[in-house]
């Protein structure tokens, strides 16, 4: 730990939430422009997290916030691990807490509905995780290493070994971001049969958190897509945010499915190609130079 | 100015006609548009600031109402939309009526009509906007309401 | 010294045993704290005295031959005699194929000089085991099996502790036994005693229960026992060590002794209980709860992986190895997806159990340094886990009379100790920093080289992930209801708290272990030692990095966060949203009707029965698996 490197940390502490802000509220003005309306203002996260944060703190039992508070710990966690180029074995590890505190959070309220979105969120797990450590074994088997280092010191793209590992990602990213059709867990518009799925109970400074550790999540998962171009930091962040809008307008003009529907999808067609690309990579044996 | 700009509004519908209902519903199509002023409607009232009623109160909801208002978190404020909510209109003295929202839960703003224009309503949210900021900064909060079990009608 | 410590671990035990038989009842408490004191010392003291190989030589060779001679002989017979009994047919062909093979060994076999006892660090990890975490399930026995004997009427604790301090000394044996024709006996031994406890209940189902594990524990000893004639008649190899010494690393030796060593790994699997023999730990389950955390976590099961571990450089690196690995990583991923689906949450644990030993077979299998370091490292927090998991499942059904997952729910706000300690357990099983995780990321690291049981791997997983989730969702969401009555004995929880301790300890020093324990043994296991650098706090081998001590400052921050903003904001509670029908009148789950009645709402998991449902996969997992062996088998044939 060096004086750059504490700088960075607290580069990316500051910098996220504010670049996962910015990247809600294009995702808002767009989606408001795709209906044909004006849209709420670009800042428009920033001021529902300020005005969040002045509400009182409403609870259903006293440990509810505790796990949100884990959540965003282990997001902006695995967020600072992945700029520090550690262990992606390792990262997704440190995800997965994150992802689970969540879950446990919703149904630790016990209200149906939030236990409803748990239990549908526990599926999507099962849905991308495997796609997640198939990638982290794709960049081992090119790279002779789980640590990223080797990715961003590589000369060449990711993505010309792994196109269909990528597009499994492009699934992942739709799920993870609760996006339609995926958007089962919580809904965005909240007066549908699940209500808000998960965060049903949290209000006040407990969803804030939920909102800010979104914002975190937002800049993790694109910098998952980031990777694949990461040679040439200039095209990785075009991929990045090609990606992300993707997924807004694939948002939009898709409806929810049943999520036995994703399952299928992701156990039949992700998975398949993935393995297919990993095969690929063991047959061939090519290395990232 | 942070709750002003930021407004998520809970809609209840207690016994109404589904008249303002469609009115409400009509602020957030394109044409009025009211997600601008950062409106959303939320289906939760864990997350919401401005709880908007339509059609009046009766013995079967009242416990309903008194619950939603409840669980929204200070600083709130009540929107009656509508000549129901706001005292009862034609349905006043029917045998299963118990009136206007306010005869139930304190109301903050009023929107008459049968059926209010969309263009009330959210006269009527950016009117509660103004009560919201004064309610935040007095840091007047709403009292509980009590529940009483289950409401009949007195002369029942 | 340490000839006395290894004497006195298998004696303490038995005249412990004797001693719960003689004395009364009300007694138990203090001799299990007795007991569980002792045994903390002894195998402490066993760490204290270092490693070393004890020499049983003349004079008393010859009458502790006779004694073990004597043992097999009774052994033998009491398996007869049990099946005859119940007219368990099976059970009585495998027993007298065992007494033919016996008696084959008695009269062509030709006998040895001396017996020797093996301490090494993988030795002294098990004894710990066995003794610590067998020792706090025996403690916690006696605050458990009153009240479970008063539901059954039930009479049998004599037999019950009896069996119970036995297994732990037959255990001790197992581990510590370098002869092969000792560990035998102590093999046969566990054998015969789980086979009592299971069929502990003497109802028709456990007692069938109890013989499917008798018989089919059997089919594993004979495999063993033919291997060990094997290897004694072939190739004059009559200890443990010796295999590995024989083999070496020596391409060719190793395909000599692959046909007997994957007939010892057979035994170690049926032991393990691995796929296709994986339904006598199912039915373990009709026993009371501190028999299946006894046999799931610290001394049965383990049996099986200790021998297979033992066995690695016989075949790490060989054919043989890669078809243990996939074997191995097959059982994980089955058995992870058959957990999903079960409501039961012994059946999960005991899913979770086989998933868990085909996870470290799996790492076996692949044998390299690093892949070695993994199992040894997961049967240690695997044990601690797993026992914390069963007895916390047991108190859970003494307090809610349920064993079902799904009522379980608001368990937090009905006995908030005893659900703390059931969720640490889970969330160790499954997220980082604590140990069964962070060897689960050294056995994928090192399977990577292996395209099929890494996908195997990466798919078990997630599917473990899944069903731990739901699990520890369930019993921390809160309810309003509170029907229930928290037991608060010292006897019980204090085993508890002391396993959730030592879960945290362990999973904190977790490389003060490493280089005490595994280090060495990898090294005297495979002569080369992991290319695992870096120091306390970080695990780095030369593929990855898993910081885990960064880990356990986050998770305090969290908590400290959360404790520091917890009244910053102004605090309230209410009940939670119903669409506004919550009643106050009953219990709150309940929503009003249109007839003003009122009706429960229920929310349950996902399960996916009808995809990972028993019915569905076992088949399947019987089928692969044994052509799985069948093609290892044939392998080393040619």
């Amino acid at each position: 730990m060096n004086t750059n490197d504490i700088l960075l940390a607290v580069l990316v502490l500051i910098g996220a939430p504010i670049i996962g802000c910015i990247a809600s509220g294009i995702d808002r003005k767009i989606t408001a422009r795709l209906q044909g309306r004006v849209g709420p203002p670009l800042l428009q996260p920033y001021y529902d997290v300020k005005k969040l944060l002045s509400k009182d703190n409403m609870v259903v039992n006293p440990s509810q916030n505790f796990y949100v508070v884990v959540y965003l710990v282990f997001i902006v966690l695995s967020l600072l691990m992945l700029v520090f180029k550690q262990d992606f074995l390792m990262i997704i590890f440190v995800y997965t807490v994150a992802s689970i505190a969540l879950i446990v959070g919703g149904m630790s309220t016990g209200s149906p509905y939030a236990r409803i979105g748990s239990s549908r969120e526990i599926m999507a797990i099962l849905s991308y995780e495997p796609v997640l450590i198939l990638y982290a074994l794709a960049i081992y088997l090119l790279t002779g290493t789980f640590k990223l280092s080797a990715v961003v010191d590589a000369s060449s793209p990711l993505l010309v070994y792994t196109p269909l590992i990528f597009i499994a990602m492009i699934v992942v990213l739709n799920i993870k971001l609760k996006k339609s059709p995926f958007d089962y867990s919580t809904s965005h518009h909240g007066h549908q049969e699940l209500v808000k799925g998960m965060t049903t109970e949290y209000g006040g400074p407990g969803f804030a958190t939920i909102e800010i550790a979104h914002f975190y999540e937002y800049v993790f998962l694109t910098g998952l897509i980031f990777l694949f171009w990461a040679s040439n930091p200039i095209i990785g962040v075009l991929l990045g945010i090609i990606a992300y809008l993707l997924i807004i307008v694939i948002d939009n003009i898709t409806a929810r499915v049943y999520w036995q529907w994703m399952l299928k999808l992701s156990w039949s067609v992700l998975l398949i190609i993935s393995i297919v690309n990993i095969a690929f990579l063991y047959v061939s044996g090519v290395q990232l130079a | 100015m942070s709750l002003a700009k930021s407004p998520w509004i809970i809609h209840v519908n207690v016994n109404s006609c589904n008249g303002c209902d469609i009115e409400v519903v009509a602020c957030l199509t394109p044409l009025y548009d009211a997600e601008r002023f950062g409106v959303l409607n939320i289906g939760t009232p864990k997350q919401a600031d401005i709880m908007v009623v339509t059609g009046s109160v009766n013995y079967k909801n009242v416990n309903v109402l008194k619950n939603l208002y409840n669980q929204i978190p200070d600083p709130k404020v009540v929107l009656a939309v509508g000549a129901c909510a706001s005292t009862g209109g034609i349905f006043h003295d029917c045998y299963n009526v118990v009136g206007g929202v306010d005869q139930v839960i304190p109301v903050d703003a009023y929107v008459p009509g049968c059926c209010p224009r969309p263009e009330a309503i959210l006269d009527g949210v950016v009117a509660a906007l103004s009560i919201l900021e004064n309610k935040k900064k007095g840091n007047i909060k709403g009292k509980e309401v009590k529940l009483k079990g289950n409401e009949v009608p007195s002369n029942a | 010294m340490i000839e006395n410590t290894v004497m006195l671990l298998i004696i303490v035990p038995i005249l412990f045993s004797l001693l719960f038989v003689a004395l009364p009842k009300s007694l138990y408490k203090y001799l299990a704290w007795a007991f569980f004191i002792i045994g903390v010392a002894l195998s402490v003291n066993l760490v204290l005295d270092g490693t070393g190989v004890v020499q049983i030589g003349e004079p008393n060779f010859a009458m502790f031959e006779n004694i073990v001679l004597i043992l097999e002989v009774l052994v033998i017979l009491f398996i007869l005699a049990v099946s005859a009994k119940y007219k368990n047919w099976p059970t009585l062909g495998l027993g007298i194929v065992s007494a033919a093979l016996f008696a084959y060994t008695f009269t062509n076999v030709p006998g040895a000089e001396g017996a020797s006892f093996n301490i090494d660090q993988f030795s002294q990890i098990m004894i710990l085991i066995v003794n610590i975490v067998g020792t706090a399930i025996i403690l916690f026995a006696t605050g458990y099996m009153d009240e479970y004997e008063e539901h059954r009427h039930l009479h049998r604790q004599k037999t019950f502790y009896f069996t119970m301090s036995f297994f732990l000394a037959a255990m001790n044996g197992l581990v510590m036994a370098d002869t092969l024709g000792w560990l035998f006996l102590f093999w046969e031994l566990t054998t015969l005693c789980s086979f009592v406890l299971i069929s502990y209940n003497m109802d028709e189902e456990g007692i069938n229960n109890g013989f499917r594990a008798l018989a089919l524990n059997l089919v594993g000893g004979i495999a063993l026992s033919i291997g060990i004639i094997l290897l004694a008649t072939k190739y004059e190899i009559i200890t443990l060590s010796g295999i590995g010494t024989y083999a070496g690393t020596d391409a060719a030796a190793m395909a000599a002794v692959a046909l007997p060593v994957a007939l010892l790994c057979i035994g170690g699997f049926a032991k393990s209980a691995q796929m296709p023999f994986q339904s006598w730990l199912l039915g373990a389950m009709v026993a009371p709860t501190p028999v299946s955390a006894l046999l799931h976590s610290s001394t049965m099961v383990n049996a099986g992986v200790f021998l297979v571990v033992k066995l690695v450089p016989a075949f790490a690196g060989s054919s043989l190895g890669t078809a243990i690995a996939v074997y191995g990583s097959f059982t994980f991923v089955m058995c992870s997806a058959l957990a999903l689906s079960q409501r039961n949450a012994k059946r999960v644990l005991a899913y979770s159990t086989i998933a868990n030993l085909g996870l470290i077979i799996a790492s076996a299998g692949i044998g390299t340094p690093l892949a070695v370091a993994a199992a040894i490292m997961l049967i240690l927090f695997h044990a601690i886990s797993k026992a914390l998991l069963f007895l916390c499942t047991g108190e859970i059904e003494h307090t809610i009379g349920s064993r079902d997952i799904e009522d379980m729910s608001g368990l937090i706000n009905k006995a908030p100790l005893l659900t703390t300690l059931a969720a640490l357990g889970m969330v160790s099983m499954l997220l980082p920093p604590f140990g069964v995780l962070l060897t689960k990321w050294v056995s994928m690291e090192a399977a990577s080289s292996n395209p099929v049981v890494i996908v195997f791997l990466i798919l078990g997983s997630a599917l473990t992930t899944v069903y731990y989730a739901k699990w520890l969702g369930t019993i921390l969401s809160s309810s309003m209801d509170k029907n229930a009555v928290p037991h608060k004995k010292p006897e019980t929880y204090f085993p508890l708290s002391f396993l959730g301790l030592a879960i945290v300890v362990t999973s904190i020093f977790v490389f003060s272990i490493y280089n005490y324990f595994i280090k060495p043994q990898v090294e005297i296991l495979l002569k080369t030692a992991p290319v695992i650098s870096g120091q306390a706090g970080q695990f780095t081998s030369e593929i990855g990095a898993f910081a885990y001590a960064a880990i356990f400052v986050v998770l305090a921050l969290a908590v400290l966060i959360y404790l520091a903003t917890k009244n910053m904001f102004t605090p309230r509670t209410s009940s939670y949203y119903m669409c506004g029908e919550n009643n106050l009148e009953k219990d709150r789950l309940m929503f009003r009707n249109g007839l003003c009645s009122y009706e429960k709402s229920s929310v349950s998991n996902i399960y996916l029965q009808n995809t990972f449902g028993e019915s569905k996969l076992t088949t399947l997992g019987y089928a692969i698996s044994i052509i799985l062996i069948v093609i290892a088998l044939a392998g080393v044939g040619l």
